[in-house]
C-alpha cells in the first residue's frame, strides 16, 4: 500500500506530536535535554521490511515490544543495535558504559522504549479519538530476523509495517534506533481513515 | 476479601457465565495475593489502595488493613517529589509504564533487605498499568520487584572486574620493570587510590645488612615511621610472621601497641609480609582512615600484589648482586691488568738496562781482549828466545783464552744488536739471500748445500734473516762427525698452525713483542699463510731434552762438547725470529741429523 503525500505528512506530524511528549518525559526523567527526531516515516509490507532493516541495523538487537489493542491493533517495537543500546544506557544513567547489557541496563532500555512507544501509540489514541490499550513492554535481545519472525498480528500475511527512523539527541551524542509499528491491513485502513478525519477536524 | 477485583488484561477477562474461567482467574488472584514473589498493589481511579498483597505486607512494614482505602500519594508523599505521578496518570489513560532501577532507584521507599549496607531503600523495578473493567479503566495495578540483590551483585561484579584490572596492570608493570623499586611508590599510590585506601608504607630489607628500611610511604608524615615500628606489625617487621595481618576497628583498640596507628587516624589496616623463596624481604602496609575493616576480597587482592612485589624486588636484588659481582670482577681484572702493565714496563726497563749493560760490557771487553791477544803475539813472535817452553805454553793459552773472549764478546754484541736494532718487514726472496750466503763460504762447503727451489718468499727483515740463515748453516757445517762432510738441505713448505701435520711444537720463542708496523698488503683480511723454512743436516743430532734449551743464551747440548762455540748463535736466531714475529724450532735425534726450522708469514705479491 502506497501512502499519498498528504497521508505521509499527516502520519509524520502525528508521530512528531507523540515524540515531543516522549522527549519531554525523557528530559524530565534524566535532567538532560533530550530531543527525538523523526526524519522519515515509511509504510511497507511486512515481508519487505526485513531487507530494509538489514541494511540499517545489524547484528544483535535490543527490542522493546509492546502489543496494543483496540480499534487499531498491532505490535510496536523499538529496535536499537547493541552499541546504540549501550550508549543510550550510559547517557541516561550517567554510568560508565558497560561492555554488556546487564539487568539494570535492560530495564533502562525497556523504560525508554516504553516511554517512546506509549507516547507514539498514545498520540494515535488521543488525537484520533480511538481507544488503544497496551500491554506491559517486554525486552528481547536477539538478531533482527529472530525478532521480526516473532511478530505477527493477524497471521494472514496482509500485514504492514510503519517504519519510523528515530534519533535521540542528548548532550553531544546521537543514538539512532528504529520504531516499527506492525499493523494488519484493517488496522492500517482504520488508521488512515482516522488520520483523514483528524486532518479534517484540524482544518476546520 | 472485600477488595477490588484485579483484572490484568481485558483480553483474558472471564466472559459472564464462563464458570471455569472465573475459577481460574480467582486462583490466579489468590496466588498473587498470597505467594507472588513480588509486590502487587491495586489502586482505584483516585489512587486509593484497593489491594496490598502479602509480599507488600512483609516488605513495606505496613499491613494491608492499615493502608486499605488510603491514597498512595499520602502514604508515600515522596512519589510526587520524585516525579512519579506521570505513570499513574497515564495508567488511567490506558498506558502501561516501566519504572527502572537505574533511572529511579525505587518506586516506593521500602526498607532495604540488606540493612547493614547501602542503599537505604530496596532497589525496585516496577510496572504501572491500567486495570480494565468492561473495556474501561477502573483502576491501576503496581507490580514491584526487589532487585537489590541483583544490583548488589552487579556492583560486586563491577568491583571484582576493577580489582582484576588493577591486579593485571600491577602485575604487568612489576614483571616488565627493570628496576621495580624505582616505580613502586607511584604504583602504591595508584593501588591505594583505586581501593580507596588512605595510607601505605613499604619497608624493604637491605640485602646486605638485613635491616628494614622505609622504602616508600604515602598519606602519612615520614616521621610516623618511628612510632609505627612499635605497632602490632612488629612481628611481621621482624620477619617472625609470614602471614597477612588484618587490623580492624583500630580506633576502638585500647592496647598501647595500637597507639601510633590510632594517632594517625587509621581505622583499619592490612599488613602484608613480602616473601620470596621463603625469605622475608620486607613488608607492605595499607590502611584506611574511614572504614572499620578492609574486606576480605581487597586483602586477598593485596596479598597477591604483595607476593608479586616480593618476587619483583627479589629479582631486582639478585640483579643488583649480580651487577655488583660483575663490577667487582671487572675492577679486579682492571687491577690485574694494571699490575701486569706496571710489571711489564719495569721488566722492559730492566731488560733495556741489562742489554745496554751487556752491550757496554761486551764492547768494552773487546779492546782489552784484543790487546791481550796482540801482546801475546808480540811476546811469541818478538821474544821467542826469552820464553821457556813452559812460559810459551802459558802465553799461548793466554792468547787462546783472549781470542775466545773476543769471539764471545763479538757474539754477545751481535745478540745485543739483534735485540736493539730497528727493523722494518718487507718481502724477502729466499733464493738470492741463500745464494749470497753460500757464495761467501769455502768451495767444499758450497757443494754440500742443496737448495730445493723454488723457495717461497716471506715477510721478514733481510739483514736479520741473513743472520739467522748464516748461524743455522754454520751450525750445520760445524756439527758433523769428525771426518764426515756436511750435507745441508734448504727447503720451504706451507704450514697451517692448526693443521695436525705440524710435526714439532712451534712454541719456541713465539713472539710476544710488539711487531713493527706493517703496511696492510692483504686486503682480503685473511691471515697470510705461514712459510716454514727448513735447514736440515745429517750431523751429530741433538738430544730431545735439549731441543728447547739450545735456543737460550750460552746454552749448548752436551753432544756439542768438543766443538767450538759460544752458545750464542741459536739465541740470536731465536731472538731475531721473535723480533720479526716468527717462530723457530728443531726436530732432531742424536746421530740422525737435525732439522732446524723457522716460520714466517708468506709474502703475497711481488715487492
Amino acid at each position: 500500500m502506497e501512502l499519498t503525500a498528504s497521508q505521509h505528512d499527516a502520519l509524520t506530524e502525528l508521530i512528531n506530536i507523540g515524540y515531543a511528549r516522549a522527549a519531554a518525559a525523557l528530559s524530565d526523567l534524566t535532567g538532560h535535554r533530550i530531543t527525538l527526531e523523526v526524519p522519515e516515516v515509511d509504510v511497507r509490507l511486512i515481508a519487505e521490511i526485513k531487507e530494509k532493516l538489514h541494511r540499517v541495523i545489524k547484528g544483535e538487537v535490543a527490542s522493546v515490544n509492546q502489543v496494543f489493542s483496540g480499534l487499531i491493533r498491532g505490535n510496536a517495537i523499538l529496535l536499537l543495535d547493541r552499541e546504540a543500546a549501550l550508549l543510550l544506557n550510559s547517557l541516561l544513567t550517567d554510568r560508565q558504559e558497560t561492555p554488556e547489557l546487564d539487568g539494570a541496563a535492560r530495564e533502562v532500555i525497556t523504560e525508554v522504549g516504553n516511554i517512546v512507544l506509549n507516547a507514539c501509540l498514545g498520540a494515535f489514541g488521543n488525537l484520533l479519538k480511538v481507544k488503544v490499550t497496551f500491554t506491559v513492554p517486554s525486552l528481547q535481545i536477539d538478531n533482527v530476523d529472530q525478532i521480526l519472525r516473532s511478530l505477527t498480528v493477524e497471521g494472514n500475511g496482509l500485514e504492514y509495517a510503519l517504519i519510523i527512523h528515530t534519533r535521540f539527541h542528548m548532550r553531544t551524542d546521537n543514538v539512532t534506533g528504529y520504531l516499527v509499528i506492525i499493523l494488519g491491513v484493517t488496522s492500517l485502513k482504520t488508521l488512515l481513515e482516522e488520520l483523514r478525519k483528524w486532518e479534517e477536524r484540524e482544518l476546520h | 476479601m472485600g477488595r477490588a477485583r484485579i483484572t490484568l488484561n481485558p483480553l483474558s477477562m472471564a466472559e459472564p457465565g464462563d464458570y471455569l474461567a472465573f475459577e481460574r482467574d480467582s486462583a490466579l488472584l489468590t496466588w498473587m495475593e498470597q505467594f507472588a514473589p513480588f509486590g502487587v498493589v491495586t489502586l482505584d481511579k483516585s489512587f486509593q489502595v484497593q489491594s496490598w498483597n502479602h509480599w507488600m505486607d512483609l516488605h513495606s512494614g505496613r499491613r494491608s488493613q492499615e493502608v486499605a482505602g488510603k491514597n498512595l500519594f499520602t502514604l508515600y508523599p515522596d512519589l510526587e517529589e520524585r516525579r512519579l505521578l506521570g505513570p499513574f496518570q497515564r495508567a488511567l489513560e490506558g498506558e502501561s509504564s516501566v519504572v527502572s532501577t537505574a533511572l529511579h532507584g525505587y518506586l516506593l521507599p521500602l526498607p532495604s533487605p540488606f540493612r547493614e549496607t547501602a542503599p537505604a531503600f530496596m532497589l525496585q523495578t516496577a510496572r504501572i498499568g491500567p486495570l480494565f473493567s468492561k473495556g474501561v479503566v477502573c483502576g491501576i495495578v503496581l507490580v514491584i520487584e526487589d532487585v537489590t540483590q541483583r544490583e548488589n551483585q552487579a556492583i560486586m561484579l563491577g568491583q571484582q572486574h576493577q580489582r582484576d584490572e588493577l591486579l593485571s596492570r600491577v602485575l604487568t608493570h612489576l614483571l616488565k620493570a627493570e628496576r621495580p623499586r624505582k616505580a613502586v611508590r607511584t604504583l602504591l599510590f595508584k593501588i591505594a587510590e583505586q581501593l580507596d585506601l588512605d595510607t601505605f608504607l613499604l619497608y624493604l630489607r637491605d640485602p646486605d645488612t638485613g635491616h628494614l628500611n622505609l622504602e616508600a610511604l604515602g598519606g602519612i608524615p615520614a616521621e610516623a615511621d618511628k612510632d609505627l615500628r612499635g605497632c602490632p606489625f612488629i612481628a611481621v617487621l621482624s620477619g617472625k610472621s609470614n602471614t597477612t595481618l588484618s587490623l580492624n576497628s583500630v580506633q576502638t583498640q585500647t592496647s598501647p601497641e595500637y597507639a601510633a596507628l590510632r594517632k594517625l587516624g587509621v581505622s583499619a589496616a592490612v599488613v602484608l609480609p613480602l616473601i620470596a623463596d621463603e625469605r622475608n624481604l620486607g613488608l607492605l602496609c595499607l590502611a584506611t582512615c574511614s572504614r572499620v575493616a578492609i574486606p576480605a576480597e581487597e586483602s586477598d587482592l593485596l596479598t597477591t600484589i604483595a607476593q608479586c612485589l616480593a618476587i619483583a624486588i627479589d629479582r631486582e636484588n639478585s640483579n643488583l648482586l649480580l651487577f655488583r659481582a660483575k663490577e667487582q670482577l671487572r675492577e679486579h681484572a682492571q687491577y690485574l691488568e694494571n699490575r701486569v702493565q706496571e710489571r711489564t714496563a719495569r721488566l722492559q726497563e730492566t731488560i733495556t738496562e741489562l742489554e745496554t749493560f751487556s752491550y757496554t760490557v761486551a764492547h768494552d771487553l773487546r779492546a782489552p781482549a784484543r790487546s791481550m791477544t796482540g801482546y801475546c803475539e808480540v811476546l811469541l813472535e818478538d821474544f821467542p828466545q826469552g820464553l821457556t817452553p813452559e812460559a810459551r805454553k802459558i802465553v799461548e793459552r793466554i792468547s787462546r783464552a783472549s781470542r775466545r773472549m773476543e769471539t764471545l764478546t763479538r757474539d754477545l754484541l751481535e745478540f745485543s744488536k739483534v735485540s736493539r736494532q730497528d727493523i722494518a718487514l718487507s718481502t724477502v726472496r729466499l733464493e738470492p739471500l741463500i745464494e749470497d750466503l753460500v757464495a761467501s763460504r769455502a768451495p767444499a762447503v758450497r757443494q754440500s748445500i742443496k737448495v730445493c727451489s723454488p723457495l717461497l718468499p716471506v715477510r721478514a727483515h733481510r739483514g736479520l734473516l741473513q743472520h739467522v740463515f748464516s748461524n743455522l748453516v754454520d751450525n750445520a757445517i760445524k756439527f758433523v762427525r769428525p771426518g764426515a762432510a756436511p750435507k745441508i738441505t734448504i727447503a720451504t713448505e706451507i704450514v697451517s698452525r692448526s693443521s695436525p701435520n705440524t710435526r714439532s711444537t712451534p712454541l719456541v720463542f713465539s713472539s710476544t713483542e710488539e711487531l713493527p708496523q706493517e703496511p696492510p698488503n692483504n686486503p682480503s683480511n685473511e691471515a697470510p699463510r705461514q712459510v716454514r723454512v727448513w735447514v736440515r743436516d745429517e750431523g751429530i743430532g741433538i738430544s730431545p731434552e735439549a731441543h728447547q734449551k739450545i735456543f737460550g743464551l750460552f746454552e749448548r747440548d752436551c753432544s756439542a762438547e768438543g766443538y767450538e762455540g759460544t752458545g750464542i748463535g741459536l739465541a740470536i736466531v731465536a731472538r731475531a725470529m721473535q723480533r720479526m714475529g716468527g717462530t723457530c724450532g728443531v726436530e732432531s735425534e742424536p746421530g740422525k741429523g737435525s732439522g732446524f726450522w723457522i716460520e714466517l708469514p708468506e709474502a703475497l705479491g711481488a715487492e
